[in-house]
């Protein structure tokens, strides 16, 4: 299952917005993986800080993410709020 | 010595001096060569790794707790990113390769950072800054594996200028904000997490100095000028002079209005004529209290009326000409209190005994009702005198321990009889505007009885605080009881607020309390027109008048008037 989206928070995924969604992915049993549309680097897992950080994903960047696994759907969902946030909203939001 | 300046990137936009304290953690990445490969033990490094791994997490957690509570959810955030980099899947299977190449955990840790943070710096801005943090989680691996030390930030001496090559999140986290009076690194750029933690706790701060920074010595006096990006090292006159001015609240010579219009007169409460100069230049809008005992205190006899007259005229001229005019009455108001002595006030003159004029005993205006009518009379005499005067035009003299109906009543009898012997005599008078100071619980109980016979009410919370919780001033054991926001005492200055308005008298504020800016809020949801306060903390009240919300002040007034402890008070507030 996968899922092309872009990302809202200014930073991109970084510092903030990265481990916030670092940790919603590891809290689901399903692989995932993103990768920058526009990028050159491969795929990394998205439970891994160093390789989503490492991404250099700005603000305004296309991103696209692999689910594999039984709650797939639900992860992109949750991934996909997290991506659509401003990262000012963030701390307001009940993460899944 | 002449000055020398530093220029580097300004990470806050605020100005501090201090001494030089350099930091210098030790450098726990300075490994001995390891041992050869089939000397070591896999298994137990691996455990060692193990261990410092989950010491690190629990460190981690409680920084991202005391940050939060400390600066803010925000900036605990970036402990939640290094929670996650302590745990990356592809660290950790760096870590394990090493591990099985026979390497002590120490190195394995220094090799298997090494790649991601020679990444990460190869990158631009933000990217870059993501080097800082993986070699701050690689250091506190290294140094719980060797055991190293943690060197500390959190207690250092106040006034010191943290200087050091970079500052980690975890170091910033540490800084106590009372006692670091600002930060200069010679590396890092304005949105390193230790720049915005900085700016979070309002330290001063300045980064990216480079190397030069190094010719600092520790406890030179240093100017950190967050603002334009400068640190002065020995700094000349002139600069110290600029930084202690713009290190103060700037103080406002003008009446102020909170953020939806409503205006609070702050004033100044004095002992002295001399004190009111410089409560002018507080920015005092007038005086809130003046306390005449000055005038009767260290001397033989009495002073005249001519003497008083002299000093009051004073204080009314100073404001008059100097003072921002925060009231409708012509003038700057000055509110002067009638004498207010007692048994703990010995004059020697006027044979106080510590029993019968202890604080509930024959004190205040019982006193000037009394043996010492002639006192008041001269006090009066000058006082109508005064308000006659240009300057007097905003006189206002308040009764002291007001706690009848019958004693203001003869109190305002007093001025008239004073008043009728100067129009006799020919001398020029005026009445001036009068008022009860509400500092005992009867007169809070009978504030709109006393509102519909003058013109205001001052509530004087020390001697208040006192009668309310019936717990003596100046009794150490009874410290815990003399907290003016105890429930009973906030009870009462709200019901003496509002029966003062519903009187039709103005209510002001002259205690401890009214002086205090975190209290400002509330003080102003109470209700309060007039907060008077010693000059230093005015610029301070100003300034958080402007930032009030009438309604949200209200609000908290409100849920905290309905509280039943002191706790539950000071945890709404």
């Amino acid at each position: 299952m996968e899922r092309t989206l872009t990302v809202v928070p200014d930073d991109g995924l970084h510092a903030r917005p990265a481990a916030t969604f670092v940790e919603t992915a590891g809290g689901f049993d399903a692989d995932i993986t993103v990768a920058a549309v526009d990028g050159n680097r491969p795929a990394v897992s998205a439970d891994s800080m160093l390789g989503v950080t490492g991404l250099g994903v700005r603000g305004g960047d296309d991103v696209r993410l692999v689910a594999e696994g039984p709650d797939a759907e639900a992860a992109l969902d949750a991934l996909e709020v997290i991506l659509s946030t401003p990262e000012d909203e963030l701390d307001e939001m009940e993460l899944p | 010595m002449t000055e020398r300046r530093f220029e580097g990137i300004g990470a806050t936009p605020t100005l501090g001096v201090g001494a030089a304290v350099w930091y210098r953690p030790t450098d726990v990445t300075d490994l001995d060569e390891p041992p050869a490969t089939d000397a070591v033990d896999s298994a137990a490094e691996r455990e060692r790794f193990e261990a410092a791994q989950a010491d690190a997490r629990a460190e981690l957690e409680a920084e991202r707790e005391s940050t939060r509570d400390r600066v803010g959810d925000d900036e605990a955030e970036v402990f939640t990113a290094h929670l996650k980099f302590l745990e990356d899947p592809q660290i950790e299977a760096g870590i394990e390769e090493a591990l099985d190449e026979g390497l002590p955990a120490p190195h394995a840790v220094k090799q298997a950072f090494a790649g991601p943070i020679e990444q990460f710096e190869g990158m631009d801005g933000m990217m870059a800054e993501r080097a800082d943090d993986l070699r701050d989680i690689r250091d506190r691996l290294l140094r719980l594996l060797t055991g190293t030390e943690r060197t500390h930030l959190g207690s250092l001496p106040e006034g010191s200028v943290v200087l050091a090559e970079l500052l980690t999140p975890s170091d910033t986290a540490q800084l106590d904000p009372e006692a670091i009076t600002g930060i200069a690194t010679m590396e890092g750029g304005r949105t390193a997490h230790a720049a915005i933690i900085a700016r979070s706790l309002g330290i001063p701060a300045v980064v990216g100095i480079g190397e030069d920074l190094d010719g600092i010595d520790e406890n030179t006096e240093l100017v950190v000028d967050g603002e334009a990006g400068v640190v002065v090292a020995d700094p000349d006159e002139e600069t110290r002079q600029r930084a202690a001015e713009s290190t103060q609240t700037p103080v406002i010579q003008e009446p102020v209005e909170t953020a939806d219009g409503q205006a609070v007169e702050v004033a100044a409460n004095l002992g002295t004529p001399a004190e009111a100069p410089p409560a002018v230049d507080q920015g005092a809008d007038g005086v809130g209290l003046f306390r005449t005992e000055f005038l009767f205190q260290d001397r033989s006899a009495a002073p005249d009326e001519a003497e008083q007259f002299e000093a009051y005229r004073e204080v009314c001229a100073t404001f008059a000409d100097g003072a921002a005019d925060g009231d409708d009455t012509g003038g700057p108001r000055v509110v002067v209190r009638t004498l207010d002595v007692g048994g703990d006030k010995p004059i020697d003159y006027l044979d106080l005994d510590p029993a019968e004029n202890g604080f509930l005993g024959a004190r205040g205006i019982r006193l000037s009702l009394d043996e010492h009518a002639d006192l008041f009379e001269s006090q009066l005499r000058a006082l109508l005198r005064v308000a006659a005067t240009d300057a007097g035009a905003g006189l206002a003299v308040m009764f002291p321990l007001v706690s009848t109906v019958e004693e203001l009543e003869a109190a305002l009898e007093q001025v008239e009889r004073v008043a009728d012997d100067l129009d006799n005599e020919g001398v020029e008078y005026a009445i001036p505007e009068l008022g009860v100071m509400v500092e005992t619980p009867a007169s809070t109980y009978l504030a709109e009885a006393f509102a519909e016979r003058v013109d205001f009410l001052s509530i004087g919370t020390n001697d208040l605080t006192q009668y309310i919780q019936s717990a003596q001033r100046d009794l150490d054991r009874m410290t815990d009881y003399q907290d003016p926001l105890a429930p009973a005492v906030l009870r009462a200055i709200d019901r003496t607020v509002t029966a003062g308005h519903a009187g039709g008298a103005w209510v002001g504020m002259c205690g401890e309390m009214a002086g205090d800016p975190d209290l400002t809020e509330l003080l102003v949801g109470l209700g309060l027109d007039e907060l008077s306060m010693s000059a230093v903390t005015i610029p301070d009240v100003k300034t958080r008048i402007r930032e009030v919300d009438t309604e949200s002040a209200e609000e908290l007034a409100a849920s905290v008037l309905e509280a039943d402890t002191l706790a539950t008070v000071q945890e709404r507030l």
